[in-house]
């Protein structure tokens, strides 16, 4: 496949949510159209509550699209299956489940491998995180951040086409957070996968992402499309967070989710306003 | 090399550490002190117990002393074959709740997972669930005479409808992430009943169903008291009409006993099988 083909194309996608007491609808998303190649990592940084999510969400067909569409390969999402999979920040991973279990878990409803093979590839895929030391524990007994590896490697061995990772760094502290970045980039380096990554922490964007898209406040639209190549080093480890380069892209990122927190917020006042 | 923890002084000191915890608002007590300190109450109860039967302030047919209520325990067992009643009473308790338990967990997660389900049941049994028990006894009795099967109807109403309800919310409860994650692996809608919602609220289902066989029980009593032969709220009822104060202690204390061991085995059984929650 050539490299500029589109592999999952959201196409003019559009989104209202209903009010459950019956008001107006809310639009959170208007009339977005991204295109995606294969191996692409693309992260969609914006404010709280802008709408990233909930686009994220379409792709993986945990939501519907109100217009337009996604297309993977071609063919239309219209619901979840296991070409798509997630991440999540929390209740990332079964606690009823051991960490061997949990990454076995990922491979339950795969036909196409056998019951020994999928002891193999979980293994493979518990090495890749680094929590072969770990298969015999309990979900929480092991730290947060082991939480989310084992949610990445669970995700992994059920062979998706694209990973959907929603804030999955979220809930870490800073420290644990840079290391499962460089843990990301060195997992994504062995394993080539299509990556939606949603953050609204800049740094977590450029540092991770190969294409990153800036979303505007509620209702979401594109502000900005980053090719991070353009800036930066292709290759990079923690020390590109200390060079000119990343500090410009980092201030200049941050002027833009500024502002569009800024207007989130006069959003909620005007919309708690308008109910009183 | 491990270095020990620092030796702290003689038990004196630690007697005094244990009782500061014991006062403190939310203090850590360890196990054998939990259950001394049980122990101990349960003694204080029966010596005051003791004091107030023996000191004849209170007349024996209303409050007669613990060795009178042993000695009446010993006597229904030994002659009047009491044990014959406690079997058929655990039998009722057992069968109602049985059945009650494997239609409310069923029915109680489709309850919750289709809205079809949940949004016609959920105000029928919501008002069923507040008719008083007692209340039902007539019917069941005009539905069903005064056999087996009314008692076991009169348990299982009183069960099946709180049972059922306390299943459809521990379903509910299960976070949506891990039922959107099983559907990103592939699974279709009846795999993510078997393997999520089942084990993820599996815990608290067991707690639920700890509690309401604890309701079974005085059901049981007051099926058995209306209209019975045999069973321990018979056995009590008739020892009343005797005047036998210390029989009818002892069947309602024999009733406590299975109940706090029944309670204790589930406990025991959660604490062996959910591991993996502390």
């Amino acid at each position: 496949m050539a490299e500029s083909t589109p592999f999952l194309e959201i196409d003019g996608v559009s989104k209202w949510f209903e009010d459950e007491r019956g008001g107006p609808p809310t639009q959170v998303i208007d009339d977005i159209s991204i295109s995606i190649v294969k191996n692409d990592f693309v992260i969609f940084v914006g404010p709280s509550g802008c709408g990233k999510t909930t686009l994220m969400r379409i792709c993986g067909g945990l939501e519907s699209a109100t217009l337009g569409e996604v297309r993977l390969d071609g063919e239309k999402v219209t619901g979840p299956d296991r070409k798509k999979g997630v991440v999540f920040q929390s209740y990332s991973s079964f606690p009823w489940l051991n960490v061997l279990k949990n990454v076995e878990f990922g491979l339950k409803f795969r036909t196409d491998v056998n019951k020994k093979q999928k002891r193999e590839i979980a293994r493979h895929y518990l090495d890749l995180v680094g929590l072969t030391d770990f298969e015999n524990f309990y979900v929480s007994r092991i730290s947060g951040g082991m939480r989310q590896r084992l949610a990445i490697a669970r995700t992994l061995a059920a062979d998706p086409d694209v990973l959907l990772m929603d804030e999955p760094f979220g809930a870490l502290d800073a420290q644990n957070r840079e290391f499962l970045q460089v843990q990301l980039l060195d997992i994504r380096h062995k394993e080539k996968k299509t990556i939606i990554f949603v953050t609204h922490d800049v740094e977590e964007a450029i540092f991770l992402g190969e294409r990153i898209f800036v979303f505007s406040a509620r209702p979401a639209r594109i502000l900005e499309e980053i090719v991070v190549a353009d800036h930066l080093p292709k290759e990079h480890d923690l020390a590109v967070k200390e060079t000119q380069d990343f500090f410009h892209l980092r201030n200049k990122l941050l002027a833009i989710t500024r502002a569009e927190a800024q207007r989130t917020e006069e959003i909620f006042i005007e919309g708690a306003t308008a109910e009183s | 090399m491990t270095i020990p923890p620092p030796t702290r002084s003689g038990p004196r000191e630690r007697l005094r550490e244990t009782a500061r915890e014991l006062v403190r608002f939310r203090g850590k007590t360890s196990r054998s002190t939990n259950l001394s300190l049980a122990i101990l109450s349960f003694a204080i109860l029966i010596a005051l117990w003791t004091a107030i039967s023996e000191s004849g302030l209170v007349r024996e047919i209303y409050m007669p002393s613990p060795l009178r209520v042993s000695v009446a325990m010993y006597t229904l067992f030994v002659d009047f074959n009491f044990l014959h009643d406690v079997s058929i009473s655990i039998f009722r308790v057992m069968a109602a709740f049985a059945l009650a338990a494997a239609m409310a967990i069923p029915l109680g997660i489709i309850m919750s997972s289709f809205r079809i389900f949940g949004a016609m049941q959920e105000p029928v049994i919501d008002l069923i669930r507040y008719l008083p028990v007692p209340a039902l006894v007539p019917l069941t009795v005009i539905w069903l005479g005064i056999g087996e099967t009314s008692k076991i109807a009169l348990l299982w109403m009183g069960t099946f409808f709180q049972l059922i309800l306390l299943i459809a919310d521990g379903a509910r409860r299960v976070p949506n992430e891990y039922v959107e994650i099983c559907y990103t692996l592939g699974a279709r809608s009846r795999q993510v009943l078997r393997w999520i919602i089942l084990p993820a609220q599996l815990p608290t289902m067991v707690d639920n169903l700890r509690i309401t066989l604890g309701w079974c029980w005085s059901y049981v009593i007051i099926a058995e008291i209306v209209a019975a032969n045999e069973g321990i709220g018979h056995v009590i009822w008739i020892s009343r009409r005797f005047g036998k104060t210390p029989e009818v202690l002892a069947g309602v204390l024999t009733i406590g006993i299975i109940g706090l061991a029944s309670d204790q085995v589930i406990r025991y059984i959660h604490r062996r099988c959910f591991r993996y929650m502390s």
